[in-house]
C-alpha cells in the first residue's frame, strides 16, 4: 500500500506534469521541476508552507510542473539563502519567507537580506500571542507588563533567540506598554514546544508564541491568553484580546509567503503569483489553511515588496531600541 | 480498569485489516530504514506527511510511528556489524555490540539487540497505556535547572569511561564539549569558532562526529594493522541462541534500561540518544564486571537498545499529551498530525481518542512484528560480514560518506567526516578513550545551555539549582556517584594492606 | 624518565592548541544585553581546564607502549601508506561528487579501494561496486524523492 501511494504520488505528479494548464495571465511556463525550498529542517512552519503548498497546487491540478520540496537547514535559514542568492535569475527555484529574512540579518548573521530577493507572494499570517499558566496571577497584558515593570526578573519564555521573531514581538509590545524593551527578562527556548512546557511546569512567568500553536493548549484550560498581536480580535479565538484593546499600541504579523532567487524573471513573478492566487481559491487549500489555523493574507509580488520594507522599518526600530542591531 | 477498556478500544482500531496493514508496512519500512546507512527516520517520516494527508489520522499516525520506532529498531544493526550507527540512537549499541562482532559473536549480539529492542519498546507501550496522561506533569516538572542537573549527573560517567587514564579521559570529553560549542549559540544568537563559515552556523552534526571517530577510524585502524588482522573469516556469525546463564544477566539490565529509558523519553529535552547513552553508563557503574564494558559485554548491548527504544515510546507521552515535540523525528510527526487535522494536546485524549489508544495498541504489534522480521533476517544481514576484507572496507567508507552525506547534503561535512576519522585514529593511538568524547558532545551543549537559562530565569543566582528539589537530587546523585566508587576502592585498599601486614 | 616521551610530546601538542582556542574565545562579541554567563565564558573555562589538562598530562607517565616505535622510518611509511591513500581517496571523492554524480564517484571509490586493498577478482569488484550505489541511488532519488548528485549520468 505505502509504495502503492508513492507510485501514485508519483503518476499524479507526471500526470499534472503533462496535463494542459487552464487559461494562464502570461505566456512564461516553468519547463522543469521547482525546487521548493524550506530553509529549515522538517516539521517547522517554513516546511509546513512548502509541504502544504507543494500538495494543493499538485492535487487541485494547478501545477503545470512538480514542486519538489527540499530541506535546506542551517543558520536560521542564511544557509539555504546564500545557496539561492547565487541562482541569479534562475525561475525554477522558490522558498518560503517569513520574519527571519529581515531578523537574521539585522542581527549579523546572515549577508543576505529580504532586498536581495524576489518577492513572489504573500499568502498567510498568524499573530503571536502571550500566554501565563491559569493560575498566574497576571490577569491581562496590561497587567503583567506593569508586574514586570515593578519587577524586572519576571522572565517571558520564547522559542528562538534574542533578536529573533518571538523576543521581538514580545519586546515590541512591551516598549508600548512602557517597558525598557532592553530589561525584559527574555528567555530564549530552543523551540516554541520547549518554551510551552516550561511555562506548564512553571518555570517561566509567561511565554510567547504563535497563536496557531497554541489554540490546543488553550483548549486544555492549563493556560490564559493574555493578549494576540492582531489588529482584531481573531476568529479563531474570539475570547482573547487585543493589545490594542488593552491600551497597548501594538500589532506584529507572523506573516509568510513565497520569494525566488535575486532578479528573478518578471514574467516568471507574474505566472507564479498568478499561480498562488488561484490556489489561494481553491477548496483544497481551504481545508488545509484551517486545519493548520492559518489566515489567508494573500498580497502580490509588489505588495509584498513594499510590505517587507515596512517590515525592515519596524523591526530596526524593536532591534535599534535592544541594542541588538549587528551588521 | 479503565486503561483496560481504553486499551480494548485502541486494539479495535488497530486490528482493522487496514491498519495492521499500515503497522505493518511502517515497521518494515522502518527498519530497512535504519539499516541503511544515510537515512534516519526524519527524512522518511517528512516524506509521509503527503502520503499520510488523505489518510484517517488513526491509520496515518500509526504508518508514521511504525516508521519511528521502527528504524531505532534497525538502527542497531550496521551500530553491530560495522561499528557505523546508522541511527544516533545507536551509538552506544556499538561500545560493545562491535567488539563481540569481532569476537565472531554478531548473531548473539543481533539477537540479543532484537530481544532488548523489543523488550524495551513492549515496557515503554505498557507505560504509556497505564500512566501517559499522568507524566504529562513529570515532562513539566524538568526545568533549565533540572535539564542542567541531569546533563551534569551524565557527564560525570566521564570518570568511569575513562578506561586506564584519567587526565586523557577528561582531555577527550573537554574536546567534545569543545566541538558541541561550535556553531550559533542559542542564547545570544552569537557565532562561536565558526570562522565565518556557513558551514559551521548550525553546529557540527553528531553523526558526522561517531561515523568520523567510530566507523571511519576504525577502518584506518584495520588498514594499519594490515594483514594479519585477515582472520575472523567463517564463523562470523556465531549462535544466536543466548544461554540461560546469560538470560539471567540481561534480565536486569533490560528491565531497568527499558523503564529508564522511558522517563528520559518523556523529557521533551531529551530522547533516545541520550537515554542510550544514560542506560549504558548507569549498567556500566553498577555492573560487577563493569571493567568488561566497552570490550564485548552482552549487557553494554542490552541497556542501550532497551533504552532508545523505550525512549521513543516515551518521547509520545509529550507528544500526544502536551503537543510537545522531544526530537526532530517527532516535530515532523506533530508536523503531520496538524496537516492530518488533529491537534495534539491535553484535549486530545478527550477529542481523538481512536488517535490516542489506537496507536498505543499499534506499538505492541508493531514490536511484535519488529521481533518477527528481525530475527529471521540476522542470518542473511549478517552475511556481510563474510564479504571479502578489502571489499567490505571500501563499504564502510562509502556507508560512512552516504550517511553523512545525507544529513545536510553538504560535501563540506564529507571533509568533515574524514577529519574526525583522522582525529579518532589518533586518539585511539595514543590511548585518548572516545566513549567521553561522546558524551559530552551529546550532552555538553545541553549542560551549557540550561545553565545558562537557569542562572537567566534566575537572575544569576547559583542557588537555583539546588534551590530545586529534582535538581538538587540529580546533583547529589552526581556527587556520590563521583565521591563513592574512590571512596570503596580506597577502603579496599586499605583494607588488603591491613591484612598483608597482618 | 626520557626527557620527550609520548606524553611530554601530547601535552605540549594540546597546550598549543588549548592557547589557540583561547584566544579564539577572547575574540568571542558581547552581548549588547547583559546576561548572567554570556556566549565567551564557557570557551573560556574549556580553554582554561585544557590548559590545565595539558600539563597534567605533561607529568602522566606513559604507558608501556608496544615495539612500533622500534619500526624503521621505511615500514613505518609502507604502514601508513593505506590511510594515507585512503583518506586522500575520501577527499577527492568529496570533491568530485558534484560533478560525477553519486553513482559514478562511489563506483570508482568502492572499486578503486577494493582493488588497492588487495581484491583481485576484478569482475565481482566491479559489479558490487556499481551495483551497491546504483541501489541506494535509485532507492533515494526514485522511492524516496530525497535529491542525489546526478553528475555525468543521465539519469
Amino acid at each position: 500500500m505505502f509504495t502503492k501511494q508513492v507510485f501514485a504520488c508519483a503518476a499524479a505528479a507526471l500526470l499534472s506534469t503533462g496535463a494542459i494548464g487552464t487559461a494562464v495571465a502570461s505566456d512564461w511556463k516553468p519547463t522543469q521541476p521547482i525546487e521548493y525550498i524550506a530553509p529549515a529542517n522538517p516539521g517547522g512552519g517554513w516546511d509546513t508552507l512548502i509541504r502544504t503548498t507543494a500538495r494543493v497546487l499538485q492535487e487541485e491540478g494547478i501545477a503545470q510542473q512538480n514542486f519538489a520540496p527540499i530541506n535546506i537547514p542551517g543558520g536560521g535559514g542564511a544557509v539555504a539563502w546564500a545557496q539561492i542568492a547565487a541562482k541569479k535569475g534562475n525561475p525554477h527555484t522558490m522558498f518560503a519567507a517569513s520574519p527571519p529574512i529581515i531578523l537574521v540579518p539585522l542581527s549579523g548573521a546572515s549577508r543576505f537580506n529580504h532586498k536581495d530577493f524576489t518577492p513572489v507572494a504573500r499568502l498567510i499570517t498568524d499573530y503571536s500571542i502571550l500566554l501565563v499558566r491559569a493560575d498566574s496571577p497576571h490577569q491581562s497584558a496590561a497587567e503583567l507588563f506593569e508586574a514586570i515593570k515593578a519587577n524586572p526578573a519576571l522572565s517571558v519564555g520564547g522559542g528562538s533567540a534574542p533578536g529573533s521573531m518571538d523576543h521581538i514581538s514580545v519586546a515590541g509590545a512591551a516598549a508600548a506598554a512602557g517597558v525598557e524593551p532592553a530589561r525584559l527578562n527574555y528567555i530564549a527556548f530552543s523551540g516554541g514546544g520547549e518554551a510551552m512546557t516550561n511555562l506548564l511546569g512553571g518555570h517561566v512567568a509567561a511565554v510567547i508564541t504563535g497563536a496557531g500553536e497554541a489554540s490546543a493548549q488553550l483548549q486544555g484550560g492549563q493556560l490564559r491568553a493574555l493578549a494576540v498581536s492582531a489588529p482584531e480580535r481573531m476568529a479563531a479565538l474570539p475570547e482573547v484580546p487585543t493589545y490594542v484593546e488593552q491600551g497597548i499600541d501594538f500589532t506584529f504579523d507572523i506573516w509568510r509567503g513565497i520569494m525566488g532567487p535575486p532578479d528573478m524573471p518578471e514574467a516568471a513573478v507574474r505566472y507564479y503569483e498568478d499561480m498562488y492566487q488561484r490556489m489561494m481559491q481553491t477548496e483544497g487549500w481551504a481545508k488545509a489553511r484551517d486545519q493548520l489555523g492559518w489566515i489567508d493574507a494573500y498580497q502580490s509580488s509588489a505588495e509584498f515588496g513594499e510590505f517587507l520594507d515596512g517590515q525592515l522599518e519596524q523591526f530596526s526600530g524593536v532591534l535599534g531600541d535592544l541594542g541588538l542591531i549587528r551588521r | 480498569m479503565e486503561a483496560f477498556e481504553s486499551l480494548l478500544y485502541g486494539f479495535s482500531v488497530a486490528l482493522q485489516p487496514a491498519n495492521i496493514m499500515y503497522v505493518f508496512l511502517g515497521v518494515f519500512a522502518g527498519t530497512i530504514i535504519g539499516m541503511l546507512p544515510g537515512l534516519g527516520p526524519i527524512s522518511a517520516l517528512a516524506l509521509m506527511i503527503p502520503i499520510t494527508f488523505s489518510m484517517n489520522p488513526a491509520s496515518g499516525l500509526i504508518l508514521m510511528s511504525g516508521v519511528y520506532y521502527g528504524a531505532i529498531f534497525g538502527g542497531s544493526t550496521s551500530s553491530i556489524l560495522l561499528n557505523a550507527p546508522g541511527v544516533a540512537g545507536t551509538v552506544a549499541t556499538s561500545f560493545d555490540g562491535f567488539p563481540l562482532a569481532k569476537q565472531g559473536k554478531a548473531g548473539k549480539a543481533l539477537a540479543l539487540a532484537a530481544w532488548a529492542s523489543f523488550i524495551g519498546g513492549t515496557i515503554s507501550v505498557i507505560g504509556l497505556m497505564l500512566v501517559a496522561p499522568a507524566l504529562a506533569s513529570v515532562a513539566v516538572s524538568f526545568g533549565p535547572a533540572e535539564y542542567f542537573s541531569l546533563m551534569l549527573l551524565g557527564l560525570t560517567a566521564v570518570v568511569s569511561l575513562s578506561e586506564r587514564s584519567l587526565v586523557k579521559g577528561l582531555i577527550s570529553a573537554v574536546f567534545g564539549i569543545m566541538v558541541a560549542i561550535v556553531g550559533i549559540d542559542r542564547q545570544t544568537g552569537t557565532q562561536r569558532y565558526t570562522f565565518d563559515s556557513l558551514h559551521f552556523l548550525q553546529g557540527i552534526d553528531f553523526l558526522v562526529v561517531a561515523l568520523g571517530v567510530f566507523a571511519l577510524a576504525e577502518v584506518f585502524v584495520m588498514l594499519l594493522q594490515g594483514r594479519d588482522a585477515k582472520g575472523h573469516a567463517k564463523q562470523v556469525l556465531g549462535s544466536l541462541k543466548l544461554s540461560r546463564q546469560e538470560v539471567k544477566e540481561i534480565a536486569g539490565p533490560v528491565g531497568r534500561s527499558s523503564i529508564q529509558g522511558f522517563f528520559v523519553g518523556v523529557l521533551p529535552g531529551a530522547g533516545a540518544t541520550i537515554a542510550s547513552f544514560l542506560a549504558y553508563i548507569t549498567e556500566k557503574r553498577i555492573a560487577k564486571d563493569g571493567n568488561t564494558f566497552g570490550k564485548g559485554n552482552i549487557k553494554g548491548v542490552a541497556a542501550p537498545e532497551a533504552a532508545n527504544n523505550a525512549a521513543c515510546g516515551g518521547s509520545f507521552v509529550p507528544l500526544l499529551t502536551l503537543g510537545v515535540p522531544g526530537s526532530g523525528s517527532t516535530a515532523v510527526l506533530l508536523g503531520a498530525l496538524l496537516v492530518m487535522g488533529v491537534t495534539p494536546g491535553p484535549m486530545m485524549l478527550e477529542q481523538r481518542p481512536d488517535v490516542f489508544w489506537g496507536v498505543i495498541a499499534s506499538m505492541y504489534l508493531g514490536n511484535i512484528f519488529l521481533l518477527v522480521l528481525n530475527l529471521p533476517l540476522i542470518p542473511y544481514i549478517a552475511r556481510i560480514l563474510e564479504v571479502p576484507r578489502p571489499m567490505l572496507l571500501a563499504l564502510i567508507i562509502v556507508f560512512c560518506m552516504i550517511g553523512v552525506y545525507g544529513l545536510k547534503f553538504t560535501a563540506f561535512d564529507l571533509y568533515l567526516l574524514l577529519a574526525f576519522g583522522l582525529i579518532g585514529l589518533l586518539m585511539r593511538l595514543n590511548g585518548f578513550p572516545l566513549a567521553p568524547m561522546i558524551l559530552a558532545l551529546i550532552l555538553g551543549d545541553l549542560m551549557e545551555e540550561n545553565m545558562r537559562r537557569a542562572l537567566q530565569i534566575s537572575g544569576g543566582d547559583w542557588m537555583t539549582f539546588i534551590e530545586k528539589p529534582i535538581s538538587a537530587t540529580l546533583i547529589a546523585i552526581a556527587l556520590v556517584s563521583l565521591i563513592v566508587p574512590p571512596l570503596l576502592r580506597g577502603i579496599r585498599a586499605a583494607r588488603t594492606r591491613l591484612r598483608e601486614a597482618g | 624518565m626520557k626527557a620527550l616521551n609520548a606524553n611530554r610530546v601530547l601535552g605540549v601538542l594540546i597546550a598549543a592548541l588549548s592557547l589557540v582556542y583561547l584566544y579564539a574565545a577572547y575574540q568571542i562579541p558581547t552581548f549588547p544585553i547583559p546576561r548572567p554567563i554570556d556566549s565567551d565564558a564557557f570557551p573560556k573555562v574549556l580553554g582554561l581546564v585544557m590548559l590545565g589538562l595539558s600539563v597534567w598530562l605533561f607529568f602522566e607517565r606513559p604507558e608501556a607502549r608496544g615495539d612500533e616505535a622500534a619500526l624503521s622510518l621505511g615500514e613505518q611509511a609502507r604502514r601508513w601508506l593505506p590511510v594515507v591513500v585512503t583518506a586522500s581517496a575520501i577527499a577527492i571523492y568529496a570533491a568530485s561528487l558534484q560533478t560525477l554524480g553519486f553513482v559514478l564517484a562511489s563506483f570508482l571509490l568502492v572499486a578503486g579501494l577494493t582493488w588497492f586493498y588487495g581484491y583481485r577478482r576484478h569482475l565481482v569488484n566491479a559489479a558490487v561496486a556499481l551495483a551497491v550505489p546504483l541501489f541506494l541511488y535509485l532507492m533515494m532519488t526514485r522511492l524516496m524523492t530525497i535529491h542525489l548528485p546526478r553528475g555525468l549520468l543521465p539519469f
